[in-house]
C-alpha cells in the first residue's frame, strides 16, 4: 500500500512533470512527544490549468485520501485549497498534502474530481453552494447543506456583496 | 450462550440499586407547596450527590478586590458579563454563561470563584438569582 | 374478461429528517421493492448553525468554548483541532507533560463516546438490557471525567500552549481506582456483544461495506478499519504524545481473523478500542514526565501573540468517530478570515449508500447507527403508496426492528 516516500521525493516527482506551472512549494515539519517524532506538511500553489492532471498524476503516485476542500475570498480571487494525505497504513508514514488554487471572480469554474476519487462529492457540493464555483462534470449538482428556498446568488463564505450580510439577524444584542 | 443476560438479571434483582435516589421517594401533588414544607422543615429530601473537588459551578465575585481591568470581559466567549463604568466593577448575566471558568483564571487579583451550586434553574432570565454583581 | 396487466414499481420512503436510529437530523429517500431496498438518497444541512460565521467576531480564546459545541459527545476534539491548527501557525511549543496530558482526556473521551453507541446499538437491536448494562459502565468514566476536568460533558480543559489542569499525585489513586473498575467490566461487555447468538444474527453479513468501497468513498475512523482499510491519525502521524506510546491498528482480523466488514465488525472494532484506550491511559500515567502544563499561563499575553501571527495551518485529530481536521487562517486581526471544521460523520455518509442497498427496511436503523452517526434522534417515516398515504411513527420502525429479532430467534 505505501512504501515509504520523503516528501521532498514527492515534490520532485510533480516538478519533474509540471515544473513552471508549479507557483510554490512549502515543507513544514514538526515534532512531537519525548521521542520527537517529525510529522510532514506539504503545502503547494498550482496554477489552475494543470488541475485535473495533477490529480491524475497523484492517484498514479498512490492513492490519496481526500480529507476536505477548504475555500477562501480574497477579494479579486477566490482560493480553493485540497487536503489530500498520502502514505496512511504504515506507521509515522503518512504525508499531508495541501494543494491550493486560485479562481478569477470573473470565471469561477473548475473540472471535477469525482471519476478519481468518488469520496469528493459531498464536498464539492458544498464549495459549489457556499462559494459560487462552477464545478464542470459533477455527477449531482443539488444543494448539499443550505435550504431549497434559499436565495440564489447568496454565497454565504464570500465577503464581497454576494456575501449573507442582509440575510442574518443579531440576535445576540438583547437588552440588559 | 443463547440468553446470556439472564444470569445477570437474575443477580440484579438481590444488589442494591445502581441509580441515584431522587429527592422524594413519591411525586409530591403540589410542587411549590411540597419546597415550601422543605424549607420549613416539615419535610425531607435525599440531599444531592456531593459534587468532586474543582466542579464548575455557580460565579461567586468579591466586590471589594475587583480593579476594573475588564480582562474578565474580553475573554467571556457568551458576553455574559457587563461592565459597570461609574462603580469600576461589573455585572455577570448567569443565564448567558457557560460555566468555562475562562474568566477565573485571567482575573489578575483572583477576585472570581467557583462555587459547588448548580441548581440554577428559573423562569426569568434577568432575575435576581441570576444576576451576580 | 378484461386483461390486467400489473407493472412492477418501487415505492419512495423518505425517512428524516429527524429519526429514530440517528442522533441528529439527516433526510434519507429509498426506494423500496416489497421490503428490499433498491436506492438510497441523502439530503443534509438541518442542524447548520452558522458556527463558522460566529467565529468572524470572537478571538482564539472565545472560539475555543465555540468549537466545544459543535457536538455533545465529541466535545473535547473539535477544540483540540483548532488549538493544532492554531499552534502550526504560530509555531507555539507545547511542554511534553501536557502532551501526554491531553492523550489521558482524548481516549477517556473515546471511552464514553464508545459505550454511549454500544448502549444505542443494542437498543437498536431491541436489546435494552445491554443498554442498561453498557450505560452503567459509561457512568463510571463520565465520574472519572468530571473529577477531572469539573464538569461531564463540556470538558473546557483544552487551551492554547497546553492543557488548563493537571492531574496531581494525590489524583491518581482516584483515577486508577476507576480505571480498575472499568478494565474488570471489559471482559462482561466483551462477552455479551460478541459471544451472544441474537446479536450475530441481526448483525452479521448485514451493511457491508467493501474494501474498495472504503477507499474510493474516503471513509474514516472504525466504518473505515473494519472494512480492513488501515486508516488512525494517532498512528499514521506523531502528535501530542502518540508517537512515544505502544499503538496499532484495530481490525477485525485481531480477533476473528477475517475481514467481512459488516456491522459485526463494526461492532468489534469499537470494542477493541475501548480496551485499547484503557491501556493507553495506563501507559501515559506510567510514562508522564513532570514540568509545566502550559506554554503561556498569562491568557492576555497569548491573545496578543496570536494577533500577530499570520499564515494558515491544519489540525488533525483521531475523533471517535473518525479522523477531525480544521482549517485556520490568521490574517492579523483578532479574529482569524477562516475556520473551516470538517468533523468525521461527513466522509462517513457516502458510505451508507453502498451499505444500504439490498438490506430490508427493518435493518436501516442498525446499519445506520453502526456508523455512529454523530448526529440526534427522533422520528417519523412516511411511507407514500399509489392511492393511500400512512405514516409510521418511531415506536413502529422500532417495533419492526425489535419483530425481526423475535422472528430470527425462532
Amino acid at each position: 500500500m505505501s512504501k515509504k516516500l520523503s516528501p521532498e521525493e514527492i515534490v520532485k516527482y510533480f516538478k519533474d512533470e509540471f515544473k513552471t506551472k508549479i507557483k510554490s512549494v512549502d515543507i513544514r515539519k514538526k515534532t512531537a512527544g519525548l521521542k520527537k517524532h517529525e510529522s510532514v506538511n506539504i503545502w503547494m500553489k498550482i496554477d489552475k490549468s494543470i488541475f485535473k492532471n495533477f490529480i491524475k498524476y497523484l492517484c498514479d503516485l498512490q492513492y490519496p485520501h481526500l480529507s476536505v476542500v477548504s475555500g477562501n475570498d480574497l477579494g479579486k480571487t477566490v482560493e480553493l485549497i485540497y487536503h489530500f494525505t498520502l502514505g496512511y497504513g504504515t506507521r509515522f508514514n503518512e504525508i499531508v498534502l495541501n494543494l491550493s488554487l486560485e479562481l478569477p471572480k470573473s470565471k469561477l469554474e473548475i473540472e471535477t474530481i469525482c471519476d478519481y476519487i468518488p469520496g469528493a462529492l459531498v464536498t464539492e457540493r458544498e464549495k459549489q453552494e457556499m462559494l459560487g464555483v462552477k464545478i464542470i462534470g459533477i455527477p449531482d449538482d443539488r444543494r448539499l447543506f443550505l435550504p431549497d428556498d434559499f436565495p440564489k446568488g447568496i454565497y454565504p463564505w464570500r465577503r464581497d456583496e454576494t456575501g449573507p450580510d442582509k440575510m442574518y439577524k443579531n440576535l445576540h444584542e438583547v437588552k440588559k | 450462550m443463547k440468553f446470556s443476560m439472564l444470569p445477570r438479571v437474575f443477580a440484579q434483582l438481590f444488589k442494591k440499586p445502581w441509580t441515584n435516589k431522587f429527592p422524594a421517594k413519591y411525586q409530591p401533588n403540589n410542587t411549590t407547596k411540597y419546597l415550601a414544607d422543605v424549607q420549613a422543615g416539615k419535610a425531607k429530601i435525599n440531599p444531592p450527590i456531593a459534587t468532586p473537588p474543582g466542579f464548575r459551578g455557580k460565579i461567586q465575585y468579591d466586590k471589594e478586590k475587583c480593579i476594573g481591568c475588564k480582562l474578565c470581559i474580553k475573554v467571556c466567549p457568551t458576553d455574559a458579563i457587563e461592565y459597570k463604568p461609574e462603580e469600576k466593577k461589573i455585572k455577570i448575566y448567569l443565564a448567558r454563561c457557560a460555566f468555562c471558568s475562562q474568566c477565573i483564571d485571567v482575573c489578575p487579583v483572583k477576585c472570581l470563584s467557583m462555587s459547588d451550586e448548580f441548581l440554577l434553574a428559573g423562569t426569568d432570565p434577568y432575575e435576581k438569582d441570576l444576576i451576580v454583581e | 374478461m378484461k386483461q390486467k396487466t400489473t407493472t412492477k414499481t418501487t415505492y419512495h420512503v423518505p425517512i428524516g429528517p429527524i429519526h429514530p436510529a440517528l442522533k441528529e437530523p439527516v433526510y434519507f429517500e429509498f426506494e423500496i421493492d416489497g421490503e428490499r431496498i433498491v436506492d438510497v438518497d441523502v439530503k443534509l444541512g438541518h442542524v447548520h448553525r452558522g458556527i463558522e460565521w460566529a467565529s468572524r467576531k470572537r478571538n482564539p480564546i472565545q472560539i475555543l468554548y465555540l468549537a466545544e459545541r459543535v457536538c455533545g459527545i465529541c466535545s473535547y476534539c473539535h477544540p483540540t483541532a483548532f488549538t493544532l491548527a492554531v499552534e502550526d501557525i504560530a509555531g507555539i511549543e507545547v511542554p511534553e507533560r501536557a502532551e501526554y496530558l491531553r492523550v489521558i482526556q482524548g481516549e477517556l473521551e473515546r471511552i464514553c463516546s464508545h459505550t454511549l453507541w454500544a448502549g444505542v446499538a443494542a437498543h437498536e437491536i431491541g436489546f435494552d438490557t445491554v443498554l442498561f448494562l453498557t450505560w452503567e459502565i459509561r457512568e463510571r468514566a463520565m465520574d472519572l471525567t468530571e473529577y477531572l476536568t469539573g464538569n461531564r460533558v463540556t470538558k473546557a480543559i483544552m487551551t492554547m500552549g497546553g492543557i488548563r489542569r493537571d492531574i496531581t499525585k494525590d489524583m491518581i489513586p482516584t483515577v486508577t481506582k476507576h480505571l480498575n473498575y472499568l478494565k474488570d467490566n471489559f471482559e462482561k461487555l466483551r462477552s455479551v456483544f460478541l459471544d451472544d447468538k441474537t446479536v450475530k444474527m441481526r448483525s452479521q453479513n448485514v451493511g457491508i461495506l467493501t474494501k474498495e468501497d472504503a477507499l474510493k468513498l474516503c471513509a474514516v475512523g472504525p466504518t473505515a478499519r473494519a472494512s480492513g482499510v488501515k486508516k488512525d491519525v494517532r498512528v499514521d502521524t506523531s502528535y501530542f504524545a502518540y508517537g512515544d506510546l505502544d499503538i496499532d491498528y484495530i481490525t477485525p482480523d485481531i480477533l476473528t481473523g477475517e475481514v467481512n466488514g459488516d456491522v459485526y465488525d463494526r461492532i468489534l472494532v469499537r470494542l477493541l478500542e475501548v480496551k485499547q484506550s484503557i491501556d493507553l491511559i495506563e501507559q501515559c500515567l506510567d510514562k508522564m514526565p513532570s514540568g509545566a502544563i502550559i506554554s503561556e499561563p498569562n491568557t492576555p499575553k497569548l491573545l496578543a501573540q496570536l494577533k500577530k501571527v499570520t499564515g494558515d495551518g491544519i489540525g488533525r485529530h483521531e475523533a471517535p468517530r473518525g479522523e477531525v481536521i480544521h482549517y485556520v487562517k490568521l490574517t492579523g486581526e483578532e479574529s482569524p478570515y477562516t475556520w473551516k471544521i470538517r468533523a468525521p460523520t461527513y466522509n462517513n455518509i457516502l458510505p451508507w449508500i453502498p451499505m444500504l442497498k439490498g438490506e430490508q427496511i427493518a435493518d436501516i436503523p442498525i446499519v445506520a447507527a453502526s456508523t455512529d452517526p454523530c448526529m440526534s434522534c427522533t422520528n417519523r417515516v412516511a411511507i407514500i403508496d399509489d392511492m393511500n398515504k400512512y405514516e409510521l411513527t418511531n415506536e413502529e420502525l422500532h417495533n419492526l426492528s425489535i419483530k425481526k429479532t423475535r422472528g430470527l430467534k425462532k
